[in-house]
């Protein structure tokens, strides 16, 4: 690895010693609780950030199902048409949206507890 | 009796357990840190990407296989932060050319420690992969084929980084007496 002589030596007792201070006991701790620290933050950034894209997707989708809905009540009969006749599109597709969204909401601040 | 860092690894790789890394943590922090000051000539910022460093490891603590020491394959993981660190500097650099008459070195003034202060100004010395090899050689007690494993230069370039570093290092140190 390298060489056997005084100045090698020289060269190990330079760089332990440039070391020494790291290795107090009270800097391992600090450093370590810093680095502990930061341990749960990309997970919870992860978290939030899935949670916000499927907030999005949510509107995203839930602004399409007024259409999806209303097609399906003019091309359905029966049962299904009035169901449709009671209840609109605007109704339908509004009450997709808060069910997405209120279960991003419901299960965003577990997950981030658990973390 | 303290669990060895292979019985910490194994503890941390199948619970995820944050206890056990952080001791895995305090037991490397200070080799891993010494060795980055060395190749950045910056405290903060080796502090910085030290803390990158373990972060890395916890995520990728499933690759290490237990072939090498865990403080090989924590420095190999120390090196690659240290040249992503250098390429995010460098393309910040070329942002900032404009402004290069403002723009102090970021390399620290040497701190006032006696040998620590002549030896980063004896690495000063060396070309950029030479200090990188000297630093892991020296600092971290690496071989020259953990230094070739973990910076993917070849063994013969490390050998020669290695040899013409610690000759240049030489040469400065000597001229050093010479000149006090």
């Amino acid at each position: 690895m390298t060489f056997d002589d005084a100045f090698d030596a020289r060269l190990n007792a330079a760089f332990a010693q440039a070391a020494e201070p790291l290795e107090t006991e009270a800097e391992a701790d600090r450093f370590a609780q810093k680095v502990i620290e930061r341990l749960g933050r990309p997970a919870r950034k992860r978290a939030l950030m899935l949670g916000g894209a499927g907030s999005i997707g949510s509107a995203i989708a839930g602004t399409q199902l007024e259409g999806a809905f209303a097609s399906m009540s003019d091309q359905a009969e029966g049962a299904m048409g009035s169901f449709a006749f009671f209840v609109n599109p605007e109704v339908l597709a509004t009450a997709a949206i808060a069910i997405a969204v209120g279960s991003v909401a419901l299960l965003l601040p577990r997950r981030l507890a658990s973390l | 009796m303290a669990a060895s860092d292979a019985e910490l690894t194994a503890l941390v790789i199948a619970t995820k357990n944050a206890a056990a890394f952080g001791e895995l943590v305090r037991r490397h922090q200070g080799l891993v840190r010494a060795m980055l000051q060395r190749m950045c000539r910056n405290h903060a910022l080796a502090d910085d990407i030290a803390q990158d460093a373990f972060l890395r490891a916890f995520e990728k603590i499933g690759s290490f296989k237990g072939t090498g020491t865990f403080k090989s394959w924590l420095c190999s993981i120390a090196y690659t932060e240290f040249l992503k660190s250098a390429r995010k500097r460098k393309a910040a650099d070329r942002l900032l050319d404009g402004l290069k008459a403002e723009y102090q070195d970021e390399a620290e003034a040497p701190r006032d420690m006696g040998n620590v202060v002549d030896l980063d100004r004896a690495l000063a010395e060396l070309k950029e992969d030479e200090r990188t090899v000297v630093v892991m050689c020296y600092s971290c007690g690496m071989s020259h084929s953990d230094v070739a494993e973990a910076t993917g230069m070849p063994l013969g370039t490390v050998k020669s980084h290695a040899n013409r570093g610690r000759a240049k290092m030489q040469a400065w140190f000597a001229n050093a007496e010479v000149m006090a």
